[in-house]
């Protein structure tokens, strides 16, 4: 009955915990920016609290570096399920501009499983408390992948049974129509 | 006791009324040159990599599937928005829209791939982009019924096998 | 069961009843009106219930050298706070009124400092033990004040009941009541520090100790914990109008009632306005303040015993 009660209020009472492994600080600050009275993110009942135990999300930083990795895997385990995390900005989803340096693993999801990502370099605050509405189910998330294709139907098809010749050039003899 | 000089404070702050922006409800104004999310435009692209050259984050990966077919494949991973790809294209194909909101939880909604045919010039070999609208008709989907004058083909660098040539071809790029 | 006991169970559920339903309230208000004052739109005014709701659902995560002793600390801070609640008169007459005297009051206020120390032992890391050597040293200075207060109003009335002192005593002198002014000007200066409030929240501090004591609860005990904490402030605020503040208190049952929660209301409103405005105080400089008004209560109480 509990654990109801807590999927039901979890929406509305989400308690984060800010780690950064390693990142430019350009994320941490925007993140602050958050908390500001101009973008106060406290209207949705969210709270900045100092200790993973206490937290429901994490908001990373920072690729996953080799020296803060184990930290990060540790202040990840030790929140208390359920648990969400955020990779923040380009360097947590993907390694950012440093992901084949030598002191960086990659992005953080090397390390500790992610739930949603918020891409950017960094991500205004607008686009973090997005990104967040899109967790909470408030709106409808706006991207979708691409994909185009030049070629369409019908390409020659060249069924090897059809070519004769060797060497530089191949002659093509359409058995059938396509 | 500068208690009365706190409560003064707080007076003034109250009487700022409340500042905060009503973000999700309302969209606020963007600043005018804000570069977000960079989309490609297949139509205007001719596949010379000169974005894939630039990219800092070397986001955009290029592999040719055969000489006439490549693929360039944007994933928005690490892209860190800087523009340089936009400034270098020659034609102008990627524009740099003002869209932010890419929050997401899957992280391959962000990427685009372009599947790009490339004529290559039978003398020299360097791809060209078809210049008469008779060719391009003829690669998009007008059948062409004159075998005759279609019976010289290039030489491909890989042979397309049979099962291959129904469906799509996927490649793992990563 | 003779209507005594009966009026016990059923005052002394209300009161705990009461205390339960509206402490969440009133942190939110305080929340609310701290954001208004910081020129934002805060959090709704019934966000600490959905805080509390949602953390009794996560799961308990016993981490920390003696476990046991994590509970044993958070059913103790929770017991106490509700006992304290049964002792004060909240609008009618305290319900386990000739279940002890003033001295009982003044134990389990101490207590309920104590548990803090006994959860930040418990957790046994670093900055836990920095928390509750904080507290301790806070604590030892803070806590004499409302005893000393107590203390005057059964000095004037000469009784250590609960009723006769906590009906507006300090002030039950003929003539000025000297004592009785200066220590209602001392508790409204440390009130802050009883309910650990900025800017004396000093053990619990977020950024500084990463919660002190708090750091290793999880999910229900420290949904449990956090009551206590929201608790406190209403005890507190009770205890402060049924000292120094009873006038109206006269009235016959719904007006009497509603004009005591009111002078609470007003009194947790003062305290949002203070702690909105102030940053933490550093410890030593807490234990300065506080040991000066120490020594103003002391004069209070000798004038207290001379009869003034």
């Amino acid at each position: 009955m509990l654990e109801n009660l807590c999927q039901k209020m979890f929406g509305r009472s989400l308690w984060v915990y800010h780690a950064n492994s390693g990142g430019c600080n350009g994320c941490d600050i925007e993140v602050l920016n958050v908390l500001t009275p101009y973008y106060d993110v406290e209207r949705f009942g969210i709270k900045l609290v100092g200790s993973p135990r206490h937290a429901d999300v994490m908001l990373c930083q920072g690729p996953a570096m080799r020296s803060t990795a184990q930290a990060l895997k540790r202040a990840y385990d030790a929140m208390p399920a359920p648990k969400l995390v955020f990779a923040i900005g380009s360097c947590a989803c993907g390694g950012g501009v440093w992901f084949d340096s030598y002191s960086v693993l990659g992005p953080v999801e090397r390390v500790i499983p992610v739930n949603y990502y918020i891409p950017g370099c960094p991500p205004r605050p607008e686009a973090i408390i997005y990104g967040v509405a899109v967790a909470l189910g408030i709106v409808d998330k706006k991207t979708a992948p691409v994909q185009f294709r030049q070629m369409e139907l019908p390409i020659p098809r060249y069924h090897p049974g059809e070519l004769h010749g060797d060497g530089d050039l191949v002659v093509y003899e359409k058995m059938e129509k396509v | 006791m500068s208690v009365l000089s706190k409560l003064e404070e707080a007076l003034v702050c109250l009487k700022a009324g409340k500042v905060t922006l009503p973000y999700p409800a309302q969209a606020q104004p963007l600043p005018e040159k804000f570069r977000g999310r960079p989309i490609f435009d297949a139509t205007k692209c001719i596949g010379c990599a000169g974005c894939a050259n630039n990219c800092p984050a070397r986001e955009i990966l290029v592999v040719d599937l055969c000489q006439e077919v490549r693929i360039l494949q944007y994933l928005g991973r690490r892209c860190t928005y800087c523009g340089r790809c936009a400034e270098v294209c020659p034609e102008k194909a990627i524009t740099m829209s003002q869209e932010f909101e890419n929050g997401t939880n899957a992280i391959h909604d962000l990427g685009q791939r372009l599947e790009i045919f490339m004529s290559t010039c039978q003398r020299c070999g360097r791809c060209f982009k078809e210049p008469s609208v008779l060719e391009q008709l003829k690669m998009k989907g007008y059948r062409f019924d004159d075998v005759q004058n279609e019976r010289w083909i290039y030489r491909s660098r890989a042979f397309l096998e049979e099962e291959k040539t129904v469906d799509d071809i996927a490649i793992e790029l990563d | 069961m003779d209507r005594s006991t009966i009026w016990m169970i059923v005052a002394g559920l209300l009161n705990v009843g009461l205390v339960l339903l509206v402490a969440p309230f009133f942190q939110g208000v305080l929340r609310k009106v701290t954001a208004r004052i910081q020129s934002r739109q805060g959090p709704p005014v019934r966000q600490p219930y959905f805080d509390l709701l949602k953390l009794l659902g996560k799961e308990d995560i016993e981490s920390g050298e003696t476990p046991a002793m994590q509970r044993f600390a958070v059913y103790l801070s929770l017991a106490t706070v509700l006992t304290v609640a049964c002792l004060l008169p909240m609008g009618f007459a305290a319900p386990m009124n000739g279940a002890g005297d003033v001295i009982l009051l003044i134990y389990l206020l101490t207590l309920c400092g104590i548990c803090t120390l006994l959860a930040g032992l418990a957790a046994g890391s670093t900055y836990s033990l920095v928390g509750i050597s904080r507290e301790m040293m806070g604590m030892i200075t803070l806590e004499p004040l409302f005893a000393i207060a107590i203390i005057v109003g059964a000095l004037h009335t000469g009784s250590l009941r609960l009723d006769t002192v906590l009906n507006g005593s300090v002030y039950a002198t003929a003539g000025v009541p000297f004592s009785g002014l200066i220590m209602l000007v001392v508790i409204l200066m440390s009130f802050q520090g009883f309910v650990q409030r900025v800017p004396f929240d000093i053990s619990e501090a977020e950024t500084e100790l990463m919660e002190g004591p708090l750091m290793e609860y999880s999910g229900p005990k420290l949904a449990l914990f956090k009551y206590a904490y929201m608790a406190k402030l209403v005890i507190y605020s009770t205890l402060f109008v049924a000292l120094f503040v009873p006038w109206g208190s006269e009235l016959a049952f719904p007006l009497g009632w509603l004009l005591f929660w009111g002078k609470v209301f007003v009194l947790v409103l003062l305290v949002t306005l203070v702690a909105a405005t102030h940053a933490r105080y550093r410890i030593d400089q807490a234990i300065r303040y506080f040991a000066g008004l120490l020594a103003i209560a002391l004069v209070a109480l000798v004038l207290a015993s001379y009869g003034h």
